[in-house]
């Protein structure tokens, strides 16, 4: 995967996120994480869970629900999950 | 889609209300149910319409019994109330089922094998010895010999609550509307809440009231307009007043532990069943504020000092993952993400004559929700973590008795020599 892809990747899920929080995008960070904003609480992570598996057309199990509590670790997951394709 | 020709012959549907007429529904769901929220749909089902009296639910097949009362507000014909009814049914297994994810069953402790001596609905034997009565739906008097078996789990549960050094607390039964609405509750489970109110402060209402309140079945014929506005509602749980007592401000030491017994109320509709599921019912809860370590830490640490007195008095249960009842619109993506990151364990117990389990408590974290919902601030200025274990004092003797029975000779000693009304 080159850099081109992964940084259209992370733009994806920036724009995603952003969209679901209806925050701007600028504020959606690598750092951002799970209860840094109001809106990424139980209800706004499953909302990114839902979309990021209706976007990505990717199965998020109940497990890896637990670890993506961030963008840079959604990021990554979505890079796996592309290199095991 | 309604199935005219899978109604029962006796059940046709017409025009005219008829205060017996009960209609059985045969409904295919619109998508498939999955296995693992066929009962959380059931459950919910209540709420979808008052003329709804039962409902079953598998993957493929709803079995809905209605039961048009003639006393509610609608103008519709039947038919046409049945058709709504069969659409809002549709919503709910829509909302709930589409794209729904699969909880991760986490099993702590399996002890279902242990024991059993009792193979009755113990409902029964305690109506005979009239050790309780049914004041209404879900509203039960209890009686010398059950008041002593609850006291001895008091008794237990306050040990544990000791052996962390819990601070004992008192809260009211009624807690204010605007503390359930800052931490969401509205939301997460408006068909379980209980409302309170009492006549407004006029002359005219409240002797009109005196002259004329009557009972119409279980029902007051007071006209709505004589109550106040809503201000408060009957505690559905104990934690949430110690929560509101620590709102915004630094919790003391940077951490709490605390206990509580209370009464506690949660509507549940047709699902309301016997000692198993009460409207008002009983519950002890030691809770724990802290840092994220401390609050996970205990609550381990009591699910493992739990397991020893079950084990002491021989209890079948096993603790496993579970989720709150949310309501319909919030309930994939909350129970969802609570199995995600095991928030919640319920204690289950064995039910020998039903062959089912009833949850009798649970261990609860919630994150730094509450902490954040109300500013409960750690030294270092983050929010505070929270958790909880809980047990239904009610609900735990009837599992006690569903497994003993009544023949004392077959208890364990410590609980028989408790008891002084037998």
């Amino acid at each position: 995967m080159n850099n081109e892809t992964l940084t259209s990747l992370a733009d994806q899920v920036q724009k995603l996120i952003a969209e679901a929080f209806q925050v701007p995008s600028d504020l959606v960070t690598p750092e951002l994480a799970f209860g840094d904003i109001p809106q990424w609480d139980s209800l706004g992570h499953m909302e990114i869970m839902l979309r990021l598996e209706e976007q990505f057309g990717v199965k998020i199990d109940s497990d890896t629900i637990a670890e993506l509590i961030s963008v840079r670790e959604i990021c990554q997951h979505l890079q796996e999950l592309r290199y095991a394709q | 889609m309604l199935n005219n020709s899978k109604q029962k012959p006796n059940n046709s549907m017409d025009s005219s209300r008829s205060a017996e007429q009960k209609i059985h529904l045969e409904i295919t769901p619109e998508i498939p149910i999955p296995t693992f929220l066929t009962s959380e749909i059931q459950s919910k089902l209540a709420y979808v319409d008052e003329w709804i009296t039962s409902a079953k639910v598998s993957s493929d097949k709803i079995l809905v019994e209605i039961t048009p009362t003639g006393t509610d507000d609608k103008t519709s014909s039947i038919p046409e109330v049945v058709k709504e009814i069969e659409e809002k049914i549709q919503q709910v297994v829509i909302s709930m089922a589409k794209g729904s994810i699969k909880p991760k069953i986490q099993l702590l402790e399996d002890y279902l094998d242990r024991a059993v001596y009792y193979h009755s609905d113990p409902m029964d034997e305690l109506f005979r010895r009239g050790e309780i009565g049914k004041e209404a739906e879900g509203i039960y008097s209890l009686g010398p010999f059950l008041s002593g078996l609850i006291n001895y789990f008091e008794i237990l549960f306050t040990d544990l609550a000791k052996s962390f050094e819990a601070i004992p607390y008192r809260f009211p039964t009624l807690i204010p509307a605007r503390y359930m609405e800052r931490v969401k509750y509205f939301q997460s489970f408006p068909h379980s809440l209980t409302f309170v109110t009492h006549l407004r402060e006029d002359l005219n209402s409240i002797d009109s009231f005196a002259q004329n309140a009557t009972c119409e079945g279980a029902e007051l014929n007071t006209p709505l307009e004589y109550f106040d506005r809503i201000q408060s509602l009957l505690s559905p749980a104990v934690c949430y007043h110690l929560y509101f007592l620590l709102a915004d401000k630094p919790l003391p030491g940077g951490k709490l532990t605390a206990t509580a017994v209370g009464n506690c109320f949660r509507y549940e509709s047709i699902n309301l069943n016997s000692l198993e599921r009460m409207w008002n019912f009983t519950m002890r809860e030691v809770i724990f504020v802290g840092a994220k370590d401390f609050v996970l830490e205990n609550r381990e640490n009591a699910r493992q000092r739990m397991e020893k007195k079950f084990e002491e008095i021989g209890m079948a249960y096993r603790v496993e993952s579970a989720n709150d009842p949310f309501f319909i619109g919030e309930f994939r993506k909350q129970a969802a993400f609570q199995s995600a990151f095991q928030l919640k364990f319920e204690i289950k117990a064995w039910l020998p004559y039903k062959n089912s389990t009833l949850a009798i408590g649970s261990y609860n974290y919630h994150q730094d929700f509450f902490g954040r919902s109300l500013n409960i601030t750690l030294p270092n200025g983050s929010p505070a973590h929270t958790g909880c274990v809980a047990f239904g004092l009610e609900r735990i003797a009837f599992a006690f008795l569903a497994q003993y029975g009544f023949d004392l000779t077959k208890w364990p000693d410590q609980i028989r020599s408790h008891l002084t009304h037998v």
